[in-house]
């Protein structure tokens, strides 16, 4: 798989995990540039649709971030956003893909060594895993 | 339909971006994208300079949607939606890419960097299309407050906003305010008496102009939002007409049932008809009507006979008070842990075994003994057992240390010391004196021969196995310090119980919609940040609802409760948030799942033309978007952070370049 | 296609604008901006645009009811389905009930190398043969299973009680591990491109397969395949409904009669479109309702060619008026008397449980009936039901 870099898209909640992102780059850590960034206001915003539409497009990995189970801005949004994803997590089983592909994290705002450790654990992962079985449906479309 | 025609606009933020970031590349991509009208890169977009290349190309070119990419949204979205603003569209017309915190300072490769630009600012470009302008509603405030709750916290909220003229409704369950403190003897470490405090403030309570008390009542009902609370108030009836009572007592003299006093925590009986304690405010007489027998049998009377105010009315009932305020402030305090359900510990098994508060009436001068420290046989004791954290830092029963137990314990230590001249015993995890005086205090008491063993007491047993411990009750514990078990022999035990949620917590939680942590206390908006206010706008918490705390921390809660009352009716609106959930009536079949999934109630099923739908309190979204998620059918969207917008971007983001 | 050509192809020219079809129309009754005369005539006037961004073109339930009265034969469901792909073409594809999960999953599915899991839930219960010249087509279920959890639904609670069925009958069918969609959901919402790629992998593994039958226990999946597939792809077997092979063994006497133990039961019976006004099966249903002992059949006041839609089709459009009508059928069920509603289509059944979980008690209370499909039904006559009916 050399030469492969995976893309990922992180749906990061603007209270945590987005913040978080904003202190890695304060605080000038290093990453890869494989991941871009969607802000939603809260984690249990996340529409399983997103993450489907996302693997639709030929994403390698999705990440779910947001605050953790008792920070919530919205008293319990991630807990709601755990619910969302075990079941998409079943369909996406049923459909064959990797585990490892969707991957949900609590990231607080203050957890910006976090934040840039999930994505290079991400990106490796996904590396090693190669690329997304929807790709090449993608690549026929285009 | 209307054409878009954005601007964007890339900024340097001098070499933190441009330094990395190819900007002029990213700015000329930017233009070639559709819809894109104008395309620039400036050194500090936030300047004002910067901010007049918007507005200018606003009213020059007509651009209406605008993207900046510079730093981080959190930052200075603010910043460009005003500008956007000022010049003369709708401020949500806006989108902003992070160029800098996500993307050059976090990127070192100068191609991916810009790669990665690109892409943010293409997502950007294709979600702005998308934006509806939104209207930022401001709504007035009532400038009232209500109170709920009459003890210290209750009363200091009330009297600050009371003081700065504005109208509070005070209300507490009990016949009289006061709440635990006014049951208390005296404080700790200063050791000054409880009422001597308290009672000015009560009666400051009682007669304040801006103050309208409701005791022996209930919030029942509470609706609305921030600014409009409409609260339903039950004004218990007390068979007694306030305005005649004089408070004389002679009825409670008269009546010939006596129940235990649950001011005196049932070591003293009180009338059926009774006025709490000497100080109540109101002094007015309630009649218990659970136990009256001429409510429950028809007969007696009694009362009526000896009141010369002719005050006595048995037909009064319950009355419904509807109040609106701006603002609620919750001061429900605590209940104490009941120590029986640790078997082990013998209280009520044991006519010795006391808990904080019981002995706390022993040692009162009002209370039932006059101040005297006694046994049940009317001795005094020799020995005294203080045993710590009986409750509260124990996974069993509250993982939570319950923070006064240890100084009360040492107040106690003092007290019967100096009452009584009895060996004191001090069974304890840990010390935790950590407000002010409070290690002093425990040093004067390690010198006043106080003995600290170190150590959970494990059970507490008349089963003597030596003479010494024969009518004695036997305290044992390990001593980790000694590393043994020891038992001692003592003739009172003192349970320091947990301080732990009101029983009906879960019940004013869901009346007023404020959350509860796992611990059972009342949730605050952020735990250093937000301390008394609750997630829910308009509702502060002050107090042991909160979490145990000791007075001088529950008055500056209170304090600061009533600041942030006191600055929400000065400024006189609130301020709603625009991008919150809207619901397509003709889509929705109000199956009720926005209901349940909404944690602050927003959504509520109604019936419109005799259709059950779906409705939104626009005052009460906070536009967290679950219900947009769970919404089965596609009915609600959120505004700003629609299916649509989200995808465009996530489109956006998976197209190549 | 362009709209001249899907006039052409679906009889439209001859319309008499008689508005029949709108009188019968379900979807019109309740929602009053619906009227597939006036669909017809937009077209007609070569109003394109105001066909195809209207959202209301979605909201047709292709339930067949309006061809049945139409007296020049014009094919509006098909006219609707074509228009919808030209819709698609514009950005439109109505309101995706479910998020629209649903049709993103069939559009995931396109993908060439898939490799599902979507035979986990298969135990040592069901037997099933590699060899076998039968194949039954599992559909949908097991993606439905997390989806339609909260309105207590199993889909594969149908397809385990069907593979039991089908061994009690002495078929132990093949089942294709990496079967994709059917593409009904696809090709009825105007999404031909994701519709053809389906059918072309689907038809690709059956060739492979070789089997000469295949049974479906999904009225959407077995029309699909009976009336669209050959349009697209080169498909050389038998197919049937389950029902329609069960009627068969009933009336062949075949051991299965004899297994059928009683349940003493009032039952109504709902003839899902797909089934009914598409595919013409109206008797096989319930010839085997009335071979199962103690089983009494009550029809509802519309049935057979009359009887009314659940009130959505392919995930789309499920609004105020889907929920209204559901209501309605709802009620016709509950006014039969009958202790339980008999469905042969497990949309049928999503679409009744879901607006049994509504709240509208105090206003305008959602008649309440326990639906079970046919097959779960059969299932417990045999003695073979478990659970999986039950669930709840």
């Amino acid at each position: 798989m050399a030469g492969f870099e995976p893309q990922i898209i992180a749906f990061c909640c603007n209270w945590c995990t987005y913040a978080a992102a904003d202190l890695a780059g304060t605080s000038r850590m290093q990453y890869p540039a494989n991941v871009r960034i969607v802000r939603v206001m809260c984690s249990g915003m996340v529409n399983p649709l997103y993450v489907l539409k996302a693997f639709e497009g030929g994403v390698d990995g999705v990440l779910i971030a947001g605050c953790h189970l008792t920070d919530c801005h919205y008293i319990d949004g991630p807990t709601k956003c755990d619910a969302m994803v075990d079941k998409l997590r079943e369909m996406l089983h049923v459909l064959g893909l990797e585990d490892e592909r969707l991957r949900r994290e609590m990231v607080a705002a203050s957890e910006g060594v976090l934040f840039a450790r999930v994505i290079k654990e991400m990106v490796e992962q996904l590396k090693k895993i190669g690329p997304s079985p929807f790709k090449a449906r993608t690549e026929a479309l285009a | 339909m209307e054409e878009i025609r954005t601007g964007v606009y890339i900024c340097h933020c001098g070499l933190n971006i441009a330094g990395v970031v190819d900007v002029e590349e990213v700015a000329k991509y930017a233009g070639q994208l559709p819809g894109v009208v104008v395309s620039r890169e400036y050194r500090y977009m936030c300047s004002d300079p910067g901010q007049d290349l918007i507005k200018d190309d606003i009213k020059e070119l007509g651009v209406n949607r605008v993207v900046v990419a510079s730093c981080s949204p959190r930052m200075h979205e603010p910043t460009f939606r005003k500008a956007v603003e000022d010049g003369g569209l709708n401020p949500y017309l806006y989108e902003h890419a992070n160029i800098r915190e996500h993307c050059s300072w976090v990127h070192d490769d100068k191609e991916l960097a810009t790669n990665k630009a690109k892409d943010l600012v293409r997502a950007a470009v294709r979600r702005v299309c998308r934006h509806e302008p939104l209207v930022v509603r401001e709504a007035p405030f009532t400038p009232s407050v209500l109170v709920i709750g009459g003890g210290i916290a209750g009363m200091q909220a009330a009297l600050d906003i009371a003081n700065g003229h504005q109208k509070v409704y005070l209300v507490e369950r009990d016949p009289s305010i006061g709440g635990h403190m006014a049951q208390l003897d005296r404080t700790f470490p200063t050791l000054d008496c409880s009422e001597c405090i308290l009672t000015p403030k009560m009666s400051d309570v009682g007669h304040h102009p801006f103050i309208e008390l409701h005791t022996y009542s209930e919030v029942e009902e509470v609706s609305g939002s921030i600014g409009s609370f409409k609260v339903k108030i039950r004004k218990k009836a007390r068979y007694v007409d306030e305005s005649k009572c004089v408070g004389c007592g002679d009825c409670e003299e008269k009546c010939p049932w006596k129940v235990p006093s649950e001011y005196e925590m049932g070591l003293a009986k009180r009338g059926v008809i009774y006025i709490p304690f000497a100080q109540a405010i109101p002094n007015v007489a309630t009649i218990d009507g659970e136990h009256c027998v001429y409510l429950q049998k028809g007969k007696c009377r009694a009362c009526e006979k000896a009141c010369e105010a002719g005050a006595i009315d048995f037909e009064q009932k319950d009355e419904i008070i509807e109040v609106e305020v701006g603002a609620i402030i919750v001061a429900t305090g605590y209940d104490q842990f009941d120590p029986a359900v640790i078997s082990q510990y013998g209280y009520r098994r044991f006519d010795n075994v006391l808990t904080g508060l019981e002995f706390e009436r022993l040692t009162c001068a009002a209370g039932p003994t006059e101040g005297k420290i006694l046994l049940k046989d009317g001795r005094e004791p020799e020995s005294v057992a203080l045993v710590h954290c009986v409750g509260s830092r124990d996974q069993n029963y509250h993982e939570y240390c319950s923070r006064v137990c240890c100084m009360y314990a040492l107040k106690y230590a003092h007290l019967a010391k100096e009452l009584t001249k009895a060996d004191v015993y001090q069974f304890y995890i840990d010390m935790r004196c950590f407000g002010e005086g409070y290690e002093e205090f425990y040093n004067r008491l390690s010198e006043e021969g106080v003995n600290f063993i170190r150590g959970k007491v494990a059970k507490i047993t008349d089963d003597a196995v030596t003479d010494e411990e024969k009518g004695k009750l036997v305290v044992v514990s390990e001593d980790t310090l000694l590393g043994k078990l020891i038992r001692v022999p003592v003739d009172m035990v003192i349970l320091c119980s947990a301080l732990q949620p009101r029983a009906d917590a879960e019940n004013v939680g869901k009346i007023l919609n404020i959350n509860r942590r796992a611990d059972g206390f009342f949730l605050e908006r952020h735990v250093k940040l937000d301390p008394v206010a609750t997630p829910t706008d308009g509702i502060f918490i002050a107090g042991c609802c909160e979490a145990p705390r000791d007075i001088p921390d529950t008055v500056a809660q209170a304090e600061a409760t009533a600041a942030k009352a006191l600055s929400l009716i000065s400024r006189g609106t609130v301020t709603l948030e625009a991008a919150i959930s809207t619901v397509d009536e003709s889509i929705c079949h109000g199956c009720g799942r926005c209901e349940e999934v909404c944690p602050f109630s927003a959504p509520s099923i109604v019936s419109k033309n005799g259709v059950m739908v779906s409705e939104i309190n626009e005052a009460l979204c906070k536009g967290c978007g679950a219900c947009a998620v769970i919404c089965p059918t596609g009915a609600v969207t959120i505004k700003h952070f629609t299916q649509d917008e989200i995808l465009a971007q996530v489109d956006a983001l998976t197209e190549a370049r | 296609m362009n709209l001249e050509d899907i006039i052409k192809d679906t009889n439209t020219y001859y319309c008499l604008e008689c508005g029949k079809c709108t009188s019968v129309c379900p979807v019109a009754r309740y929602d009053k901006c619906f009227s597939p005369r006036m669909i017809i005539e937009n077209a007609l006037l070569g109003f394109e645009d105001e066909l195809v961004l209207d959202r209301e073109l979605f909201s047709c339930l292709t339930c067949y009811m309006c061809q049945s009265e139409c007296p020049s034969d014009v094919d509006f469901p098909v006219f609707v389905r074509e228009a919808r792909s030209l819709a698609q073409g514009k950005g439109q594809h109505g309101i995706c009930a479910h998020s629209g999960q649903l049709q993103s999953l069939a559009r995931l599915m396109t993908s060439p190398n898939l490799k599902q899991k979507r035979l986990e839930w298969l135990s040592q219960e069901h037997r099933v043969s590699e060899k076998s010249d039968v194949l039954f087509w599992v559909g949908c279920a097991p993606y439905f299973e997390p989806i339609f959890e909260d309105i207590g639904f199993s889909a594969l609670g149908i397809t385990k009680a069907s593979l039991k069925i089908l061994n009690s009958l002495g078929i132990e069918p093949k089942l294709l591990p990496n079967e994709r969609c059917c593409g009904h959901d696809a090709l009825w919402t105007g999404d031909v491109d994701t519709f053809k790629k389906l059918a072309e992998y689907n038809a690709a593994q059956i060739k492979e397969a070789g089997v000469k039958k295949i049974v479906f226990a999904c009225p959407e999946g077995y029309r699909t395949f009976k009336l669209d597939y050959p349009d697209y792809v080169d498909l050389d077997c038998e197919v049937q409904h389950i029902s329609e092979l069960l009627a068969e063994k009933i009336a062949e006497n075949s051991h299965l009669s004899g297994k059928l133990m009683e349940i003493k039961k009032k039952v109504t019976y709902q003839d899902p479109c797909r089934l009914g006004r598409h595919l013409g099966v109206y008797d096989a249903p319930r010839k085997i309702l009335e071979a199962i002992p103690g089983i009494e059949l009550v029809e509802m006041k519309h049935s057979g060619l009359e009887a009314i839609c659940c009130g959505t089709s392919a995930f789309t459009n499920c609004d105020s008026y889907s929920n209204a009508l559901r209501a309605e059928r709802l009620s016709e069920a509950v006014e039969t008397g009958a202790e339980l509603l008999i469905t042969a289509c497990p949309k049928c059944q999503t679409h009744f449980r879901c607006a049994q979980v509504d709240k509208g008690e105090e206003h305008r209370p959602t008649p309440k009936i326990e639906v079970i499909d046919l097959i779960n039904l059969v299932a417990d006559a045999i003695g073979e039901g478990g659970k999986s009916s039950k669930k709840k």
